[in-house]
């Protein structure tokens, strides 16, 4: 299914079916008095509408930061996007007025975020919070926006939608909130969706729901959604294409098959072997030593080389650009292609 | 994956009203009751007063009918230019309670608005709690000088002094309510659904402050009312022949030896305003207060 998501990824924008987002060479910097942060420096990606994009990688790798630029979010000072562009639909975000941003939050570009216990404003109903951006964006009445509200808590599934709407948000659960904030995310119809980790804060078989919930709302809208997430069981499930982060940078990226079947960076193969299986007898689960290094303070050559057990002379000294080693399949390592690894 | 149902994890309890949290406390009760008293007998002054409070045909020094030599004619005797005393004090409460409620609205107002842009707009944070600082470090009974001297004195200036030392305690303690909003998920969420700066700080950073500035407000105005009757006192306030309480305190303070009544009883009527509303403020933070709710 997800062979064919993309036969040109990166950043050639010439590609023949323009993609719906294009992210090329973003670099988000922090400037605070412990340094200069590089947060995510020189990342580029692209979606196609109505397909999924994993960002996958540890915490503090910059998928949120990456999240964050893309929704112009990111709080300035003491955060900057430095350098690269931002491509929605063939239009450059980068530069835009404060204004037009704001135009495109919700209507075009929607967001859901990992704390539904926090995300919903606790003094405003659910179905004024739904309607905010209707009225914003569309320029609904109150009648028609409330309206749409129960249309769309009955489109994710909150039972009795009708009186659900004049309820606040401390009277739902976690599970019900995070629906709700799909609801408000979709309401204006967005062409993207940008999906924080929006299950790492619920019982899994809420979080199973939620997924669900979200596959099926894509079939039927065709949202093209970057689900950003650290857990590979959903990316498996539900992504189209894998971008893999680490400090700041893409290490590795290509169609979800290809990240489960032919996983070419270190990191990458670090990553799935920490994630438990059933079908294997190993004791132990394998993780990959040491953190994510301080973005003040990166090591010279690979990023990744500090941590890895297969770095050489050449991985402490240079950097290793993106390379392609299969179609649509990327790699920044100086040791790829690997032989194929056992399944 | 299939499923469709919902979870069926049992959505959160309603909490207990706050009305009705408020009224199982007998402090509520009590202060409240004697407070709404006071308002409803300053506020139906001109119905239910005796006498006119401005009239001085009557015998001077007259003491309260429930003390030696007193009359029940005049219930709460009357004063050195024979006034009766009730009157006075039920046209007094309505002054000195208007300039307390006023001072709080304007001052709370422009402290509120202050506190919150400064919690909203990084950049101008320093520059407005370092403007509050400064007001901060004036007196209010200076200001209240400073604005008799240049208009002369009156009930206007008394107001405008109270505004001015109600602004920046307020200021600050609505922005650290707010630094703590502003870090709250929903403000970056509901600025990722587009929502204009002014939504966002009325309808997210706004609402979710005002409970509880709110009750600073509450507790802040027996303080104005004493600043404020503290401000009469001294002669910068209401001029004569206005009934205030502060300046009728001010008025039997010669004729304290021989008859304090004059002077104590508008002093009383002060001090159950105060604490009344400070018990009500009290109340009303414990009750806002999810830590307290189970005490």
């Amino acid at each position: 299914m997800s062979v064919l998501v993309q036969e040109k990824p990166d950043t050639s924008v010439q590609a023949t079916a323009t993609p719906l987002l294009s992210v090329d060479g973003l670099k988000t910097y922090f400037k605070t008095s412990g340094g200069l942060f590089k947060a995510v420096d020189g990342v580029s990606f692209s979606v196609e509408a109505g397909k999924t994009l994993a960002i996958v990688g540890e915490s503090g790798c910059g998928k949120s930061v990456t999240a964050m630029s893309i929704m112009r979010l990111v709080p300035e000072p003491p955060g900057e996007t430095v350098a690269g562009s931002i491509r929605y639909a063939g239009d450059e975000l980068i530069g835009k007025s404060r204004r037009e941003i704001e135009d495109l939050r919700g209507a075009e570009i929607s967001m859901i975020f990992q704390e539904p216990m926090t995300s919903l404003n606790p003094v405003a109903r659910v179905g004024a919070q739904i309607a905010e951006g209707l009225k914003r964006h569309k320029g609904m009445t109150d009648a028609q926006a409330r309206e749409r509200a129960i249309e769309m808590l009955r489109l994710v599934r909150i039972p009795s939608p009708e009186t659900r709407v004049d309820e606040f948000p401390h009277q739902m659960s976690g599970g019900m909130r995070q629906r709700v904030m799909i609801a408000i995310a979709l309401a204006c119809d967005p062409k993207l969706l940008i999906a924080d980790e929006p299950t790492t804060a619920l019982d899994v078989t809420i979080q199973a729901q939620i997924l669900e919930l979200l596959r099926s709302l894509q079939d039927k809208l065709k949202t093209a959604i970057i689900l950003i997430t650290h857990d590979l069981g959903v990316v498996a499930e539900n992504a189209h294409r894998v971008v893999v982060m680490y400090a700041g940078r893409v290490v590795e990226t290509a169609p979800v098959d290809a990240i489960f079947s032919d996983a070419q960076h270190p990191y990458t193969l670090g990553l799935l072997a920490s994630v438990p299986r059933f079908d294997d007898d190993a004791e132990r689960l394998l993780t990959i030593p040491g953190s994510v290094p301080h973005p003040a303070h990166m090591p010279a050559g690979c990023r990744f080389s500090p941590r890895c057990t297969l770095a050489t002379s050449k991985c402490t000294a240079e950097e290793p650009p993106l390379r392609s080693v299969a179609s649509g399949h990327e790699v920044a390592c100086w040791l790829a292609p690997i032989e194929k690894h056992g399944s | 994956m299939t499923s469709t149902d919902i979870e069926s994890s049992t959505p959160l309890p309603r909490p207990v009203g706050l009305l009705r949290r408020l009224a199982s406390d007998s402090t509520v009760l009590i202060a409240g009751g004697i407070l709404v008293t006071i308002v409803a007998a300053s506020l139906l002054a001109p119905f239910i007063a005796p006498y006119d409070p401005y009239e001085t045909g009557y015998a001077p020094f007259i003491p309260p009918a429930f003390m030696e030599g007193g009359t029940s004619e005049f219930l709460l005797g009357t004063d050195q230019q024979g006034r009766d005393l009730l009157s006075r004090l039920l046209y007094g409460t309505q002054a000195t309670l208007l300039t307390g409620l006023l001072g709080v609205f304007f001052g709370g107002g422009a402290g509120v608005v202050l506190g919150i842009l400064a919690a909203y707009f990084k950049k101008f944070d320093p520059p407005i709690m370092r403007f509050v600082d400064v007001l901060l470090s004036f007196p209010a009974i200076l200001f209240g000088l400073a604005i008799a001297a240049v208009i002369g004195p009156g009930i206007v200036p008394i107001i405008i002094a109270l505004s001015i030392a109600t602004v920046p305690d307020v200021a600050r303690v609505t922005r650290s309510t707010a630094v703590v909003v502003m870090s709250q998920e929903y403000m970056e969420a509901g600025r990722a659904i587009g929502l204009s700066d002014r939504h966002l700080i009325i309808r997210y950073l706004g609402l979710n402050c005002i409970g509880s500035v709110f009750v600073f407000l509450t507790l802040r105005f027996g303080q104005v009312i004493l600043i404020g009757a503290a401000l009469s006192f001294l002669g910068l306030g209401a001029r004569p022949p206005m009934a205030e309480l502060g300046m009728m305190a001010a008025q039997g303070r010669d004729a304290l030896f021989f008859a304090p009544h004059i002077s104590t009883i508008p002093s009383l009527a002060i001090f159950m305003i105060v604490l009344c509303a400070n018990m009500l403020g009290d109340a009303l933070r414990d009750a806002l207060d999810p830590r307290m709710r189970n005490m």
